[in-house]
């Protein structure tokens, strides 16, 4: 699939396949292309090159209307004049249903996405989650082959955020609903999809399972992308006098990887496994349960590396003189981002 | 504290005197017997509305002065909402072009277009000059951006672009998602803008003098006239024009506040009520049949 815009490439050769059944995340920063992808898939927005198929169907001709997919958009885009109820059944009635055979559609689409008793409201009278509840069950009750949610958590606050995500979930399962999420929030990511799908500037990063993808990020793009990964290279680590890396030119390694004590110990046995530098804290923030340090490692410039709060990292003062353990096999070689 | 309070008050106070003395002035004088040299009225009578509410004149001009605003605005929304709303939902780069449309009319003095209008219209294919029809014309393009502002506001307000994906997402063609989707939505908005443009057409002078004159009197046509024998008939012309612009202008602002939804609750549920009945005679008729009630 491409597609530019005023000569911008803004999706460059993408191609993807979703299983049925499946919640596929699109991850990446604003400017990706993944709401574009997302719209293309629906219909509202024309592609230039390749197609589209939903259920070996190519639909890359038809109306959105006639794509069979559900849609749920950042805003909502609830229609204000209507009530809960109404807003759930008005694709039904675009579908030339009767009242007497959407009204238990719709009633039974009302329990599942639990907004009982709240049929006669308007969307004005809603909360933000319950306008979010509203829009999927609208999208969801027409039975579409595939459920499109274009950042559908991004303005609610945190706690509201993290229970309906949840809710997303279950509901997806319970439907067996192949579900494409877009969104640039990699915790969300991590925690709602069977795959998630990294892009950046209208391309393909990496693909996989979340745990893959946070584990073996695979470009230093996804490495930065997914957490705060540290990205050395080759040239820079034998500046820095290191040697015993495996091969390759870029290395990522998780902040959490990292053991952190103070210079005058000499833990026992860390020594052949790892790779030990020497740092002096810049400066510690909290950040829940883990202490976040970072370390001017010389050479090496700044080192993040996270710690719990334990004994030893409850010892160490910003300007302290540190060892950093590096464990080999924690260090992951990246290729080089597209 | 008090202190605080006095100034801002006694400057709203001034204000208002300042904007109603005139009002006040012509309400006194349409009541008054004989005005002449004392400070107030010395005697009251409702002879002067009585005398403009029975001249078949005043009757027949307010019937014309409505006439051309009911049509003027009818008109206008009808061409005007739809091509609105088709240009920032579909042709948003268009939109630039609009916006200068709609400040053209400022652009251009009455009397300067009268001239042009009179010239262009009084004779050739279109001999309009001296109808209701040219009138209406004009009076078209006075309103346009009074209603360009407010129903691209409103438009902007509930995000109709996305409301119209949403609805053709969901099986509504384009005209059915503006009819049911939108229309709905932005009608608060436009009736402020239809009330709005009646107002100003009523009150309209210079166009009707010039282009229509004593041809078809309208109300202000009829006001010019009568300030030329009594003082007193005009007033109470005035106040009768007052009191109906206050009248709109409560109502436009009472449209301004309406939500949707507000004020329908009741036909909501009953509704309701009769969808739960529907309901029950589906679950009725699937049992009968030996069916599941539903797919899920």
């Amino acid at each position: 699939m491409r597609k530019a815009y005023q000569q911008q490439p803004v999706l460059n050769r993408v191609h993807i396949e979703i299983g049925e059944g499946e919640l596929v995340t699109l991850l990446g920063p604003s400017g990706c292309g993944k709401s574009t992808l997302l719209r293309a898939i629906a219909g509202l927005t024309s592609i230039d090159e390749g197609s589209i198929e939903i259920g070996g169907r190519d639909v890359t001709a038809l109306p959105p209307k006639a794509r069979q997919v559900g849609m749920v958009f950042q805003s909502y885009a609830l229609f204000p004049n209507m009530t809960v109820f109404e807003n759930i059944a008005f694709g039904l009635k675009m579908d030339g249903m009767k009242r007497a055979d959407y009204t238990p559609l719709v009633e039974e689409m009302i329990g599942i996405i639990a907004l009982e008793g709240m049929e006669d409201r308007y969307p004005a009278q809603l909360s933000g989650g319950q306008q979010q509840r509203v829009a999927l069950g609208r999208a969801l009750v027409k039975r579409p082959k595939v459920l499109l949610l274009d950042e559908p958590l991004s303005a609610l606050d945190a706690q509201i955020r993290r229970s309906l995500r949840g809710e997303i979930r279950a509901i997806q399962r319970k439907l067996r609903m192949t579900t494409v999420f877009v969104t640039h929030d990699q915790e969300e990511a991590l925690t709602i999809s069977d795959r998630i799908i990294v892009m950046n500037r209208g391309g393909i990063e990496q693909e996989g399972a979340p745990e893959d993808i946070y584990a073996a990020p695979a470009t230093e793009f996804v490495s930065r992308f997914i957490g705060s990964y540290n990205v050395w290279e080759r040239t820079r680590l034998s500046d820095a006098g290191l040697a015993g890396w495996p091969p390759g030119e870029l290395f990522a390694v998780r902040p959490e990887a990292i053991v952190i004590r103070p210079a005058s110990e000499e833990p026992a046995g860390a020594e052949s496994s790892c790779i030990v530098v020497s740092g002096r804290v810049g400066s510690i923030s909290i950040l829940g349960s883990i202490k976040r340090f970072e370390v001017d490692a010389g050479a090496l410039g700044t080192v993040t590396v996270d710690a719990l709060h334990d004994a030893h990292s409850r010892r160490l003062q910003e300007a302290a003189d540190v060892k950093l353990y590096i464990p080999r096999e924690a260090c992951s070689p990246l290729r080089k981002s597209s | 504290m008090e202190r605080g309070k006095l100034w801002p008050g006694s400057v709203v106070a001034l204000l208002l005197v300042y904007l109603f003395l005139p009002i006040a002035a012509t309400l006194l004088f349409s009541f008054a017997k004989q005005w002449q040299s004392e400070l107030l009225p010395d005697a009251y009578t409702l002879a002067w509305y009585k005398q403009i509410f029975t001249d078949v004149r005043f009757l027949e001009a307010i019937g014309r002065s409505v006439f051309i605003g009911v049509v003027s605005v009818a008109l206008s929304l009808l061409v005007l909402v739809p091509a609105i709303f088709v240009l920032a939902v579909y042709f948003p780069k268009w939109e630039r072009a609009m916006q200068a449309a709609a400040l053209l009319p400022f652009a251009f003095p009455p009397v300067v277009s009268a001239i042009g209008l009179m010239k262009l219209y009084s004779s050739g294919p279109l001999p309009i000059t001296g109808t209701p029809w040219i009138l209406i014309g004009v009076y078209l393009t006075i309103v346009q951006p009074y209603i360009y502002q407010s129903v691209r506001g409103s438009l902007r307000t509930i995000r109709a672009g996305e409301l119209v994906e949403a609805a053709e997402m969901l099986g509504a063609g384009r005209w059915t998602a503006f009819r049911r989707v939108i229309l709905p939505n932005i009608l608060p908005g436009t009736m402020v803008a239809a009330l709005l443009s009646f107002s100003i057409i009523f009150g309209e002078f210079v166009m009707a003098k010039m282009l229509v004159g004593g041809e078809y009197e309208t109300v202000q046509m009829y006001l010019y006239n009568e300030m030329k024998s009594t003082g007193q008939t005009a007033s109470a012309v005035v106040i009768a024009y007052f009191a109906l612009i206050l009248v709109l202008s409560g109502l436009t602002l009472k449209l301004g506040r309406w939500k949707p939804g507000r004020g329908r609750r009741q036909t909501q549920r009953r509704n309701r009520h009769e969808l739960r009945s529907d309901r029950e005679r589906a679950e009725g008729l699937s049992a009968a049949a030996g069916a599941e009630p539903g797919p899920y």
